[in-house]
């Protein structure tokens, strides 16, 4: 049974010039324990997705349609009260950039201390400070360094601190927002493989997004690669990395750098970015495409089952090239 | 490249140290050697590669190159000028000549100026063109780092983008002045690899279109492999190797390059369990 399903979900910033369609008709769901990984270009939606999960959404977003389906409620219609009570507790954020979110002026221990209070009011002062405890051992800081101030951590530890608050209630779906983008190699492998080992351990869900394949591929089992707003393949991590299938997941991995990578890497030129306020009814890379179908533009191309659980939203053509450049 | 390539940034013994407040717990001298002697030059045209691990003083070069800070001991030159004590209009020019793209776009723009006017703000600085010529200009930089169509960002704030496009903005903002000289502060770090391949094309082009020179700052070997004409590992605050990216890679002679090459992450299909 799934933790959360989401079906049909669009959702709309509304714009000077219109509503803006960031996220277009995605469907996912994933099973508790499970880790669900979204790839996919700069600006495609992943934020938003996020946000919606955690009911955060700014003032001019709205959801154009669908459900969300989270622990047998539907997140659509919750009230800010409603929220307020699974926010953080049953489902937490790890925001993209959050190492900077610390707030300066207060111990980083006070802050997370304030996390767990919130959420557990009738804690004794020793029980929030056990619980404090647990979890700088979990994130494998030092717990001497409790009282010490957010500039006082290296960026590797701060990011450390930021998972230790999005655990603190123990939530049942966490979402992972870019948790490493700021890291170098080490830190960065170091802070994963902790990501990995908590999830496992407390046996949660975790959706996972980064603009990193090599990332998410470390973390997660499952991938959804966005473009566009749109869910364009998803599959097992080894599915969609080792037989991409959608012309653009396969342009996303062979712009891939690696330290092996030939001079002569396959280079897609600057590709045309689509109107996401005019979007068109149909496939939003139809307009990069070299099915060269028109029929793509106008209606959505569909699902195309490659095997029970790898899925590319793409037309026979498209599917059909074996290189797009 | 001959001998004869001029430096356009040269520095000279560079040590740039931190006093932080005394607090309770750290009692005595305190003291971070963010720089230790550094000695390094730039050639003019070239994609110079800055590389090393978190804290090992990427940012603080660039910051000291820009002159947001000044060197505890040592010289900058540009064009075999010292640099230090500008003042007035000729730091006025000097900060024209001279750009960094920051490290954190979430920090680095101020999100009560919309986008056009983070990028008009230099212009008007520098008193730099009309006002129509001036639209024109921030709207060609947005297209140009990818933001298309770039009138459909014009006016939308910081807070209104996604982190990549934040440090598209960051990048436009830097190159919208066709500085001679830009310090890029891992300006891809939130770019996907599509992405991201484009804009080291574009740095590649605007190198050769303006003859500008860049030092790529990264802990990404891989990137500053594929952009870099030369590349210095930085360890400590210390410059441990400096050659050409070829030797680095190929070659590298300092253990700590080398290890820096080990824990580079592959992506290997093969891998993948
Ligand atoms: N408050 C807002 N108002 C208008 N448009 C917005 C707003 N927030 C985001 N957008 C737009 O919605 C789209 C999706 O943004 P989102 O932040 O979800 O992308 P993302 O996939 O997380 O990208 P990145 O990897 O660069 O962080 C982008 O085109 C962005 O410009
Ligand atoms: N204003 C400051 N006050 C005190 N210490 C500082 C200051 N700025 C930098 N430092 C210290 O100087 C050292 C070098 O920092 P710097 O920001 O240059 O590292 P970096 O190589 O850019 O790292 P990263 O890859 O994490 O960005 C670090 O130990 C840092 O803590
Ligand atoms: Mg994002
Ligand atoms: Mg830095």
């Amino acid at each position: 049974m799934a933790i959360l399903s989401v079906d049909n979900l669009s959702i709309g910033y509304q714009t000077k010039k219109g509503m803006l369609k960031a996220v277009n008709d995605i469907s996912f769901s994933i099973e508790q324990g499970r880790s669900l990984g979204f790839v996919g270009e700069s600006g495609c939606g992943k934020t938003t997705i996020g946000m919606t999960l955690m009911g955060l959404l700014p003032d001019n977003a709205s959801i154009l349609s669908g459900n969300i389906n989270f622990m047998e409620k539907d997140l659509c219609d919750f009230s800010e009260d409603q929220w307020r009570n699974i926010r953080g507790k049953d489902v937490a954020m790890i925001f993209q950039a959050a190492m900077n979110a610390l707030n300066p002026v207060f111990r980083v221990g006070e802050q997370i201390a304030e996390a767990i209070v919130t959420h557990n009011p009738a804690f004794s002062k020793n029980e929030v400070n056990d619980r404090l405890k647990k979890l700088y051992n979990m994130v494998e800081i030092p717990e001497h360094r409790i009282s010490d101030f957010p500039h006082e951590y290296s960026g590797g530890m701060k990011q450390r601190a930021i998972i230790a608050m999005a655990l603190a209630c123990s939530p049942k779906l966490i979402i992972a927002d870019e948790p490493t983008t700021a890291l170098d190699v080490i830190v960065q492998d170091q802070i994963l493989k902790e990501i990995k080992k908590i999830q496992q351990a407390l046996n949660m869900s975790l959706i996972f997004i980064s603009h990193d394949i090599a990332v998410v591929a470390e973390v997660c089992e499952d991938i959804c690669v966005m473009y566009a707003g749109q869910i364009i393949e998803k599959g097992s991590k080894r599915e969609v990395f080792t037989s991409p299938k959608h012309p653009y997941t396969k342009t996303l991995l062979s712009s891939y750098l690696s330290l092996d990578s030939d001079e002569n890497i396959l280079i897609p030129d600057m590709m045309e970015t689509p109107d996401l306020i005019d979007a068109n009814p149909g496939c939003q890379f139809s307009c990069n495409c070299n099915c060269r179908s028109t029929e793509c533009s106008k209606n959505a191309p569909g699902w195309i089952d490659i095997s029970k659980t790898h899925k590319a939203f793409c037309c026979e053509q498209g599917l059909s090239r074996t290189n797009n450049g | 490249m001959a001998e004869k390539h001029t430096h356009i940034i040269e520095l000279k013994g560079i040590i740039k140290e931190y006093h932080p407040q005394k607090s309770f717990f750290s009692k005595g001298e305190n003291k971070i050697v963010a720089l230790n002697n550094i000695n390094l030059g730039i050639k003019k045209g070239e994609i110079f590669g800055l590389v090393g691990q978190s804290g090992s003083g990427k940012t603080t070069m660039g910051r000291l190159l820009v002159k947001l800070e000044e060197p505890t001991k040592g010289t900058i030159l540009l064009n075999k000028r010292p640099v230090t004590h500008l003042a007035g209009k000729a730091l006025n020019n000097y900060r024209s000549r001279v750009q960094m793209i920051f490290q954190d776009p979430y920090q680095s723009l101020n999100p009560h100026l919309s986008i056009s006017e983070t990028i008009l703000e230099p212009l008007k600085v520098h008193k730099i063109g009309t006002i129509v010529q001036r639209r024109e200009k921030v709207i060609h930089t947005l297209e140009t780092v990818g933001l298309l169509p770039g009138k459909d960002y014009y006016n939308r704030y910081p807070h209104q983008l996604s982190g990549g496009q934040r440090q598209r903005v960051a990048i436009a903002r830097a190159i919208v002045l066709e500085p001679e000289f830009v310090v890029a502060d891992e300006p891809t770090s939130m770019l996907d690899a599509t992405i991201a391949i484009q804009l080291f094309k574009l740095l590649t082009r605007i190198r050769k279109e303006f003859n500008m020179t860049f030092l790529f700052i990264t802990h990404n070997l891989a990137a500053a492999k594929y952009l870099c004409d030369r590349i210095a590992v930085i360890h400590e605050g210390n410059i441990v190797e400096v050659d050409s990216t070829n030797e680095i890679i190929g070659n590298p002679q300092h253990p700590y390059t080398k290890k820096l090459i080990q824990v580079q992450p592959g992506f290997h299909f093969n891998h993948l369990s």
